[in-house]
């Protein structure tokens, strides 16, 4: 028991340091848009997308120790289980969050929802324990690219592959193309709603694109003879070719410009916080004013491509635009 | 070929750097040693252009790598010290990315990566991605990657630490071949033996200034004797409670 309150303690404290401000709250853009999107929904759902939440926010606490000194400590296996229950309390949206689903939903969730609730959880963060890494046949099987970037754009397509956003996304076109190859029409009005979704989906990685990197990457991306535009494009090509693929069923062209702007938003985040990421985890992205405005953005401009086509032009224009000048930026943060 | 003066990097209140002036001509290999947060990795990152000096003015390849960063980064080759490898690309792909971005000829290339993966016996896990490999591994490939593009200067941080005696003896080889053939080695380590052995020329730090500056032939001790005298003595204390009985 004095072991684990100790390591407890130190992971404690190793998760204040870490939380430096308010700017920390960070989200997810999809689930904070649905929450706005389904204010009538009902109390189940605002619990369920919370604790879901809870995740991207709040990230493993247990991770901060190497998982080769933790099995390298003489705990015995009902410490270890100690261990694993306790230390996402240790991390205080935990309990901020935990405490608003309890408010949110008193009086209306039964019991039994909320042992699914936690059992999704607990199955959550101990999935999160396990030694994921992408090794296997698909990641190898990445298309080709022309130019000097083609590996750096495989790399980031091996990246967005390993974060939930992307199969979230997915599920939702793949919802919206068996619907329409059932043979049902889907009404022309919920075409362009659900293709925004799915680059709302898609949005939060827009903000961290470097988040998966880890330290070692950012050096190398420093150290190769590369401009920092080149360095967002190669980013940026695997996003748009996999919000392309995702839209093909519903709004392409909509779609297209969306991500663009998506992308012309988020870089800014991007190049100015460079936020880590946790594989197989929904990315956290800027905080939630950012995010609403990237929500916004990323709507306008799929209604407007919607209904003139002409408008992909000024998405284009200003996605280079964003390009060139956080590709400036990066280049003058890369020595500082 | 690496040209500083009065270089100086301040964190906050701490120097790290504090005033280094030094030269290392071309084809040489020169050893930069010194105890951990001496400011060797700082120094070096800011002769490869990722952190600007507060203070002092530097020269690679007769370029500023502040006021031309490319130009700079396309004739050096860098082993950084955290090995700056992607977890989503292979071994094998890491070499064709900077085979790719340096600009090197398509066949060149080919023949280069094979020959690399042969010598520094990376064929085996060649497929392997990053984050799978092990560290000695992951050492190799970004040693690879610092040699594939035929640099005119090699920055390598620790190249030595965590490798295998074989490939240590290969790395050794290469890097004296490639001296030879003028391309300026500047390297850090805490290896003195390996250190003594390949190096032309000798630098130890200590809190940041340089304390020894000279071509190794002029040491007028062993390095590592040398080494203890001006940079750090060993602290010897015997610790009577170990394989005392635990309470």
């Amino acid at each position: 028991m004095a072991r684990t309150a100790a390591i407890l303690s130190a992971l404690a404290r190793a998760l204040r340091r870490d939380q430096k401000s308010i700017a920390s709250v960070v989200g997810n853009n999809f689930f904070v848009v649905t929450v706005l999107l389904l204010q009538e929904a009902g109390a189940f759902l605002y619990l369920i997308l919370g604790l879901i939440l809870l995740f991207p926010l709040s990230t493993d606490p247990l991770r901060k120790i190497p998982a080769s000194r933790l099995s390298l400590w003489p705990l015995e296996r009902r410490e270890r289980w100690m261990l694993r229950a306790a230390s996402p309390w240790v991390n205080p949206m935990t309990w901020l969050i935990a405490g608003g689903a309890v408010w949110v939903a008193r009086g209306k969730v039964t019991a039994g929802l909320w042992g699914l609730c936690g059992g999704l959880i607990a199955a959550c963060f101990v999935l999160s324990a396990l030694p994921i890494a992408p090794r296997g046949g698909l990641w190898r099987r990445m298309p080709h690219f022309p130019g000097p970037l083609n590996h750096l754009i495989r790399k980031n397509l091996r990246g967005m592959l390993s974060t939930l956003d992307f199969y979230l996304a997915l599920l939702l076109s793949v919802a919206a193309l068996a619907y329409r190859a059932s043979g049902r029409n889907l009404p022309a009005e919920a075409l362009l709603p659900m293709t925004l979704l799915v680059v709302v989906a898609l949005s939060s990685y827009a903000q961290c694109l470097f988040g998966l990197d880890g330290e070692s990457g950012l050096e190398r991306y420093r150290l190769l003879p590369v401009s920092g535009w080149q360095v967002l494009l190669a980013k940026d090509a695997a996003f748009l070719t996999l919000a392309v693929f995702l839209v093909l069923p519903l709004e392409p062209l909509a779609g297209f410009g969306a991500a663009l702007v998506a992308l012309a938003v988020g870089h800014y985040a991007t190049v100015s916080h460079q936020r880590e990421q946790v594989r197989w985890r929904f990315s956290a992205g800027a905080p939630l004013v950012e995010g609403l405005a990237q929500c916004a953005l990323i709507a306008m401009a799929g209604s407007l491509v919607s209904h003139s086509v002409w408008v992909i032009g000024a998405c284009v224009a200003a996605w280079a635009g964003s390009v060139w000048w956080y590709g400036r930026r990066w280049d003058g943060e890369a020595v500082s | 070929m690496i040209t500083c003066r009065n270089l100086t990097r301040r964190f906050g209140e701490f120097t790290a750097v504090d005033g280094l002036s030094f030269h290392v001509e071309p084809g040489a290999i020169c050893a930069f040693l010194g105890p951990n947060g001496a400011g060797k990795s700082t120094t070096v990152k800011m002769l490869t252009g990722l952190l600007a000096p507060t203070a002092g003015e530097v020269e690679v390849c007769g370029l500023d790598p502040r006021s031309k960063p490319i130009e700079l980064k396309r004739r050096i080759g860098v082993l950084p010290e955290d090995l700056g490898l992607f977890d989503d690309l292979t071994v094998e792909e890491h070499l064709e990315l900077t085979a790719s971005v340096y600009g090197v000829d398509k066949r060149q290339a080919k023949d280069r990566i094979a020959q690399l993966l042969r010598v520094l016996s990376l064929e085996h896990g060649r497929r392997t991605f990053a984050s799978a490999c092990s560290h000695g591994m992951r050492k190799k490939t970004s040693f690879a990657m610092a040699l594939l593009p035929n640099p005119s200067v090699l920055f390598l941080d620790e190249p030595f630490e965590a490798i295998d005696p074989v490939t240590s003896k290969t790395m050794r080889d290469l890097l004296q071949s490639a001296a030879r053939h003028g391309i300026t080695v500047f390297l850090t380590s805490h290896i003195l033996p390996v250190a003594e052995e390949i190096a032309t020329q000798l630098i130890m730090l200590r809190k940041g200034r340089i304390v020894w500056n000279s071509p190794a032939s002029e040491l007028p001790q062993a390095l590592e004797q040398h080494y203890f005298d001006l940079v750090e003595s060993p602290v010897v204390e015997e610790m009577e409670w170990l394989g005392q009985p635990r309470s």
